[in-house]
């Protein structure tokens, strides 16, 4: 097997409840997932969805109640958090502030037993790794969000875990440093090539920087896949919604073709549309189909494959959102990029739109 | 910049006056006239009489022969009853914080609404007179009383246990009275821990008592100083425990106090022994506080 495919860690059929009875609560429904060793990992989805719970199970602080659970192709269910070669950067950073940030970071491997001089050692490079050399003696009181965040990180991946468990590392940081964090987590993870796994509310977040990610929603995973393929090919309505900006259309089939459908527009016209996994509309049936808002063009009327009418704009700098209403009355938005000898569209002027072959997706359910 | 709120400053130490004012009466005072009584000569009937003199003083650490004044020897029997009186304290302070220790980590564990129910049986005892709950515990332990009755019946032991009268008996009785000053500030400072803390020692492969170590019990500590001050420094003037368990064998310096002001009606006596108490307090104080002091300067953490 190559570095690529092989498996760090595979959840198995895993789910979770707590509580018992009329009150149990489902955080995680037959989850099923396969990590790839040396991946950066995302698991998106909005608060109380179960990605936390998940992250903590893979950490060892929860326990499944059902399924399994195996960490480089050993069981893991049933061992305790200190015995797994799995390390985690807690959403608050949990730094230990009885201790200086070199104790903090020395922590793993001094209760691993290391000799001394390797604790100090490793310290030392994990706090050139993470460029805060300058501040070992301080404690975690005396460091600011940004600095406490580069601290857990090199605590975490001292003892060089196996998997990085990073539960919304970012979240408390301001705009700025979590752009900053973010290219710094990247770095890291391929400077170390250890596997990621990255738990976030944030869609800009999971698709800039990982690999593959999952969405989840209501315990269960709803889409596995690269960022790309996350984005612009939703399977259902959720995630199409969770992940950027998009265009909900009720569309009719007019007809089938192997891997996909042609669809009638508002309006008459007709245009191919890519189908989600494991769906197989019938002509004649109506269906959820979605296409971005930079993936239509703004034309003179009649010229493109549907017509709108611009009921309003918004500035976004380096584009405009103008929102417009199809001709069947559905409401539609065209992302437009600015330019400076392009007037802002006025409420009332009709357009024309045109589709980028291939955008147009039909969702399950 | 001052203006008005500086104003309404100056006038605040007003609302304290009441609280200075019964504070110099009523603890400064009789401090004064303690100091004062233990240079002076006991009276014939008790009390004093005033003539200045420093007899009392050195009557604490020595004693003079009875038929020859000038033979001089250190006073062994003051001196056993400071040096018992410093070790039980201690003792008991330690017996307190390891069993308050584990009750409290319990009690903090617990959902917020059951705490309360735990943290109001813990405060029971408070409810009833000290001197009755001591008795109480020399009916548990004399000769004759329910523990060894209970023994003998269920055959473990021969004959009865001798449990009163002896340091054992102190220890128990104090520990009994004074763990709830253990507890409860212990609690207070594990209620505020943070528990992602121990989650985050686990993560960092750390085993149970390491986690206990290296991260809980200093996270803990100022519980533990504010504990045990509040355990060691009423245990030293303790006077009701020793009297009732303890009897003439086993007494402590509150009950040699009392013993000269009464009995020994040698009141100057009493009070430079009450002065030698405030003093041993005072020492184990400010030693106390240096030594976690100084660690707590060097950490500076929000522990």
């Amino acid at each position: 097997m190559t570095e690529q495919t092989r498996h760090e860690i595979e959840i198995t059929g895993v789910g979770k409840v707590f509580g018992q009875g009329e009150t149990a609560f489902h955080a995680l429904r037959n989850i099923n997932l396969t990590i790839r060793t040396g991946e950066f990992f995302t698991l998106l989805g909005p608060s109380g969805c179960g990605k936390t719970t998940l992250l903590r199970v893979i950490a060892g602080f929860e326990q499944p109640t059902t399924g399994s659970l195996s960490i480089n192709g050993q069981s893991v269910v049933g061992l305790a958090p200190n015995v797994r070669t799995v390390n985690t950067v807690f959403q608050n950073y949990a730094l230990f502030p009885h201790m200086s940030v070199a104790e903090n970071i020395g922590f793993g491997l001094k209760m691993l037993g290391r000799p001394r001089a390797e604790v100090a050692a490793t310290t030392d490079e994990m706090l050139r790794l993470v460029r805060m050399e300058s501040m070992a003696h301080r404690k975690p009181a005396e460091l600011s969000g940004g600095q406490q965040q580069r601290v857990a990180l090199a605590r975490a991946l001292a003892p060089r875990p196996r998997v990085l468990l990073l539960d919304e590392p970012l979240s408390a940081l301001d705009l700025k440093l979590r752009k900053d964090m973010q290219s710094e987590l990247k770095r890291l993870q391929i400077e170390t090539g250890i596997t990621f796994v990255f738990v976030t509310h944030d869609q800009e977040e999971a698709l800039t920087m990982s690999d593959r990610l999952a969405v989840m929603n209501a315990g269960q995973i709803l889409q596995l896949g690269s960022p790309h393929e996350i984005y612009n090919a939703p399977s259902e309505r959720f995630v199409a919604d969770f992940i950027g900006e998009t265009n909900f259309l009720n569309l009719k089939v007019t007809a089938r073709d192997g891997s996909g459908a042609t669809v009638g527009l508002p309006g008459g016209a007709t245009a191919q549309a890519r189908l989600a996994e494991g769906i197989s509309p019938a002509p004649g049936d109506t269906v959820p189909a979605v296409i971005r808002p930079e993936q239509v063009q703004l034309c003179p009327p009649g010229e493109g494959d549907m017509d709108g009418t611009v009921t309003g704009a918004v500035f976004f700098g380096t584009d405009t959102h103008v929102h417009l209403t199809l001709s069947d009355g559905q409401p539609f938005t065209v992302r437009r990029q600015n330019s400076a000898d392009q007037p802002e569209p006025a409420n009332g002027t009709p357009f024309g739109l045109r589709l980028t072959p291939g955008a147009l997706q039909i969702l399950r359910g | 910049m001052a203006g008005p709120a500086r104003e309404s400053h100056r006038w605040k130490w007003l609302l304290v006056s009441p609280a200075l004012f019964v504070l110099l009466l009523a603890a400064s005072g009789p401090l004064v006239i303690v100091l004062i009584y233990s240079f002076l000569s006991p009276g014939n009937m008790g009390g004093v009489s005033w003539d200045p003199s420093t007899e009392a003083w050195f009557r604490v650490f020595w004693s003079r022969d009875i038929f020859e004044p000038e033979l001089v020897t250190l006073n062994d029997s003051h001196l056993a009853i400071f040096w018992r009186t410093i070790w039980l304290s201690f003792q008991t302070t330690v017996i307190c914080a390891v069993l308050g220790f584990p009750t409290a980590w319990f009690i903090a564990t617990r959902s917020a609404r059951t705490r309360m129910v735990w943290l109001f049986l813990i405060t029971i005892p408070f409810w009833t007179n000290l001197l009755i709950r001591t008795f109480a515990i020399q009916e548990m332990i004399r000769s004759n009383g329910t523990i060894n009755t209970a023994l003998l019946w269920l055959g473990v032991i021969d004959e009865p246990l001798e449990m009163m009268f002896t340091e054992f008996a102190v220890l128990l009785g104090m520990a009994y009275v004074f763990l709830p000053l253990m507890v409860l500030p212990l609690y207070a400072a594990m209620e505020k821990l943070d528990f992602r803390l121990v989650e985050a020692g686990y993560d960092l492969y750390a085993s149970r008592r390491q986690v206990l170590w290296h991260v809980i019990l200093p996270l803990v500590k100022p519980g533990f100083i504010a504990g045990s001050i509040l355990v060691f420094i009423p245990s030293i003037g303790a006077y009701v425990t020793p009297r009732v368990l303890g009897g003439g064998k086993t007494m402590m310096l509150g009950n040699l106090i009392a013993l000269q002001f009464g009995q020994g009606r040698n009141w100057p006596l009493g009070a430079a022994l009450a002065m030698v108490l405030l003093v041993i307090v005072v020492v184990a104080l400010i030693f106390y506080l240096r030594v976690t002091g100084s660690e707590e300067r060097a950490r500076n953490g929000r522990a």
